[in-house]
């Protein structure tokens, strides 16, 4: 399950030339002057996968589920004080991720 | 079928308004014109004049003529016609009335809905009185576009090869400059730089300084003593920049220029194109300084641009083609007519709104950064007022973005949140475009989270929302025309006001002046205090609002003045 592939209707594996194209598409059918929020959406999926860079990081990086406020909530204690995340959790966090994996879908870009 | 909506390009020289009609976009014309000369004038029955017959009378009556009002949109100023004062909102609702007929007169309906375009780097004070100016002529402006994006949908529709353009568009008084990309039906805006005070009118004034600076070379001469010598020279110095687009010399005489100690001046001049271009070459620096910022916030240089389309009545130019030429290797375009095709573009995207199917889509940017100021570092030092950038230059409209930030003080009960547009770690450099207070927090120790969320809508417009976490508690503003708030009263008022100009209203009040609708609101309020004060105050009050009904009634506004300043001392202490 991965939101912006899906928002834009592209595989992991599209190349930029692809994902450009269903995001223009998209915008076609959903202009902004039309439905502001869905347009949105498409703005966002699309900056979030746009190009390799933005798609590592997104891979990296992208928690779907935690909300703004959720990261707050994780950032700050509820003492106020800021504190950084334990070490197993940063760890557990890190083993949810291969970089290899993500590296290596990357890397086999479609000519 | 939906309701018409007209696209209008309200210039800082010249106005048009323009529809799509059965698939087909055209520019409306009035008496075989379809530019309409950004003038308002007031003639000598009292009668207003837009237009050309406003543009004719000024070199007679300049203290009854108005141009150029655009440049003074979003100030907290006025002008005087004909000695009454009126806010650029009102004189460019006069333009916008004016267009507005023009349009009902063409497709035989009343019409209430515009597309406006506004150039890109309009401010938002500067879209607000935009805005604004459309309300009190009676139109809902439906969106508001920039107009280079406009005159990119007019050049866009229909292409089917990508293709990345340059829109230079130099006008009266504006300067954008936008980087476009074209691509299967969208018309994408990769970034937009420019200058709200460059234009035209900037080379006119270079050329009036000349002319100036010649006649003082007779002793005792000070051309800006008479306005109607100075108009004079503005229109010639105007006449001589447009001949010198196609001619290398011209000679500027104007006989009879004023009398000087019993003498008539006559002026005879030759201005050389080079000289002429010497002159502007630090404003065309400045165009293409801003050309390069726009190319790196696309990330592009001059060699990714496979187009240059040219807008605005500047870009007749010769030296700005030429320049244009040896930055990017090859010829800008210029085939719609560069007065008409940001018209043509709003009534497109006007079409796209109301439903229709144009084949092309707009996405747009915005050229500023957005932000707020906190307690941080300026160069490594502890400093008050850091700007903390929340939306960035080049986002794509609407854009929505959060940032959370903390209460420094324990029990700090309010926060006083500043927003400012610009680009400059120093908040204190950059624009404020508002300010508010959120109260009442919860009493706790510092580090109380506020979450501060900027919404930059299609018209680029600010909403700005702040929320203590904890609480909920949320407060939620729209970025105003701060500097002048135009209230919603005062908005009606010279809505009526502007309507009674051309005799809508053919009430008692239509001939009233702004002193007179001033002093008829104070009165109003002042009854409202009656039953609240002390009976010494309330006989003054009362005293007071008889001598202004008297003043009104006899039609003496300088008679009004005194007893008008009274009363508002008296309502001041009262409110305090």
């Amino acid at each position: 399950m991965n939101l912006p592939y899906q928002i834009l209707g592209v595989t992991e594996q599209a190349t930029d030339t692809d994902i450009k194209n269903a995001y223009l598409q998209a915008v076609k059918d959903h202009p902004p002057d039309r439905d502001s929020q869905r347009f949105r959406q498409i703005q966002q999926a699309f900056e979030a996968i746009k190009d390799e860079d933005s798609r590592l990081r997104h891979a990296l990086f992208d928690f779907p589920d935690i909300t703004f406020d959720a990261l707050l909530d994780s950032a700050f204690a509820r003492d106020g004080s800021l504190q950084p995340m334990p070490a197993d959790d940063f760890l557990k966090l890190l083993n949810t991720l291969s970089i290899e994996q993500t590296l290596a879908t990357l890397n086999k870009t479609p000519s | 079928m939906n309701d018409i909506i007209i696209g209008i390009d309200l210039g800082t020289t010249n106005s048009e308004v323009a529809i799509v009609e059965n698939g087909n976009v055209s520019v409306i014309s009035d008496a075989g014109k379809k530019i309409l000369p950004s003038f308002v004038g007031v003639d000598d029955n009292n009668e207003i004049l837009v237009g050309e017959t406003a543009r004719n009378q000024q070199l007679i009556y300049p203290e009854r003529t108005i141009k150029s009002i655009k440049r003074l949109m979003g100030q907290n100023s006025h002008v005087v016609m004909a000695g009454q004062h009126y806010s650029p909102q009102e004189i460019s609702a006069i333009i916008l009335k004016r267009l507005k007929a023009i349009a009902e007169a063409h497709v035989g309906q009343a019409i209430s809905k515009a597309v406006i375009t506004v150039p890109a780097y309009f401010s938002d004070a500067q879209r607000q009185a935009t805005r604004e100016a459309g309300e009190i002529a009676g139109l809902d402006v439906v969106r508001m576009i920039n107009e280079p994006t406009a005159a990119a949908l007019v050049y866009g529709a229909g292409q089917d090869d990508a293709k990345r353009m340059l829109v230079y568009d130099l006008g009266g008084g504006t300067f954008d400059v936008s980087v476009v990309n074209v691509q299967s039906g969208v018309v994408e805006v990769l970034s937009s730089h420019g200058d709200n005070h460059l234009g035209g009118d900037d080379f006119d004034q270079l050329i009036v300084d000349h002319i100036r600076d010649h006649l003082r070379q007779q002793p005792g001469i000070e051309i800006d003593e008479h306005s109607k010598a100075m108009a004079r020279i503005t229109r010639a110095a105007e006449q001589a920049k447009r001949l010198l687009s196609d001619e290398p010399y011209v000679q500027i005489e104007e006989e009879y220029l004023l009398d000087h100690q019993g003498a008539p001046i006559h002026l005879s001049l030759e201005l050389a194109r080079s000289t002429y271009e010497d002159m502007i070459a630090d404003h065309i620096n400045a165009t293409m300084d801003a050309t390069h910022i726009a190319l790196k916030g696309a990330r592009m240089t001059a060699s990714d641009i496979d187009e240059i389309i040219l807008v605005g009545g500047s870009t007749r130019t010769p030296c700005i083609r030429q320049r244009l030429f040896d930055e990017f290797g090859f010829e800008p375009h210029g085939e719609v007519d560069p007065d008409l095709c940001v018209a043509m573009g709003a009534a497109m995207q006007a079409a796209m709104i109301n439903g229709q199917n144009i084949g092309t889509v707009l996405v747009d940017v915005t050229p500023y950064t957005y932000g707020t100021s906190a307690i941080g570092y300026l160069d490594g030092q502890p400093y008050p007022y850091q700007y903390v950038p929340i939306i960035h230059k080049n986002s794509v409209l609407p854009t929505r973005k959060s940032e959370a930030f903390m209460t420094h003080q324990d029990s700090q009960r309010e926060v006083k949140v500043r927003i400012f547009q610009g680009e400059d770690p120093d908040a204190l450099n950059n624009i404020e475009i508002g300010e508010f207070l959120i109260e009442d927090l919860l009493d706790v120790p510092a580090g109380n989270i506020i979450t501060l969320t900027l919404d930059l809508d299609l018209n680029g417009i600010l909403h700005v929302s702040a929320r203590e976490k904890a609480s909920g508690k949320e407060k939620a503003i729209t970025i105003n025309n701060a500097i002048s708030r135009f209230e919603t009263e005062a908005l009606s008022t010279a809505k009526q006001r502007i309507g009674d100009l051309f005799g809508e209203n053919d009430d008692a009040a239509a001939e009233e002046s702004a002193a007179a609708i001033a002093a008829r609101q104070l009165i109003k309020k002042a009854e409202s205090w009656l039953d609240n004060v002390s009976a010494e105050d309330k006989e003054d009050m009362v005293d007071l609002i008889e001598a202004i009904t008297d003043g009104l009634e006899r039609g003496d506004d300088a008679g009004l003045r005194e007893a008008v300043e009274r009363l508002n001392d008296i309502l001041y202490y009262l409110e305090s």
